[in-house]
């Protein structure tokens, strides 16, 4: 699914507004003012209010259901939109390991914001890769940490 | 009064034909279409694109329908918060109910018909209802 659209240049507000939503969904910016999303009941739904948005901010916005034409192509941009997400999970792996340091109190408060963190990269990865379990894995090593520093 | 919304409700469609029976209308009558063409048009469209009582200006249409009926309770709109994160997730506000009440919804749109899926949601707003309102008046979470 793709959302073709194009924004006024000032004010910025809409267009950086725009963007935060769009890169919460985990959609792929192909061009300047085209972003795509695999197509879901979801992210169609989602997108038509993102081009209402546009549309209410003064720019013009249309909805496209497509497909590439190769194989290879799709799975450049599957590869593209996995290595997005992958580099997050790794952020979040790294973290995890560092918290191991922390003091305890930290330790905990780093804990609770990499649980949300990774919902958040969770509800927007639709190719998962390898890392995902890695930071899975690291943010319950965490965890198991801080259970530990309780009993 | 009729209303018309599309079908395979969600967490906001689900809210505002509760905000709908409960606040606006008690005789509401609910339509649901697939395409919107099919719209009857003696019915009050709500939360579709491009209606009055749709998704405007970031907000969700159960706010929009805060703002258009004037409804001022404070419990409606901390309702409205919960409703917000839940059906966009965008963090404007800082709702920890969201997260479950949306995976309840989506399993329930998965499990039972639109109607069904009214029915079956409207006891559980009654009682988010009524626990905000006992926390806005004692100014603290209820036991």
């Amino acid at each position: 699914m793709l959302l073709a659209y194009r924004l006024p240049r000032e004010p910025s507000t809409p267009r950086s507004s725009l963007w935060r939503k769009l890169r919460r969904l985990g959609a792929a910016q192909l061009l300047d003012g085209l972003a795509a999303l695999p197509l879901d009941a979801r992210n169609r739904e989602q997108l038509e209010w993102l081009a209402d948005e546009v549309t209410e901010a003064g720019g013009e916005a249309t909805l496209w259901v497509g497909e590439l034409s190769s194989g290879a192509q799709e799975r450049e941009l599957a590869a593209r939109m996995a290595e997005s997400v992958a580099a997050e999970y790794r952020d979040v792996t790294e973290d995890a390991g560092a918290a191991q340091a922390e003091p305890p109190g930290q330790r905990r408060r780093t804990l609770a914001r990499l649980r949300r963190e990774l919902r958040r990269i969770r509800a927007r990865d639709y190719f998962p890769p390898p890392e995902r379990d890695q930071a899975q894995r690291a943010v319950e090593e965490l965890a198991a940490l801080v259970e530990e520093q309780v009993a | 009064m009729r209303w018309v919304t599309r079908s395979h409700c969600h967490i906001d469609r689900a809210a505002c034909a509760w905000l709908i029976r409960r606040f606006i209308d008690e005789e509401a009558e609910f339509v649901f279409v697939d395409d919107p063409d099919e719209m009857p048009t003696d019915a009050t469209p709500f939360d579709m694109r491009g209606v009055e009582l749709g998704h405007h200006g970031g907000a969700c249409s159960f706010e929009t329908f805060l703002h258009r009926y004037e409804l001022v309770d404070p419990v409606l709109w901390e309702i409205g918060k919960i409703v917000h994160e839940a059906d966009l997730a965008d963090e404007r506000f800082d709702a920890a109910e969201a997260p479950g009440l949306d995976v309840l919804l989506r399993g329930l749109s998965m499990t039972h018909e639109d109607e069904q899926l009214l029915a079956l949601t409207a006891p559980l707003f009654d009682a988010l209802y009524e626990y905000k309102r006992r926390a806005l008046l004692s100014g603290r979470e209820p036991s």
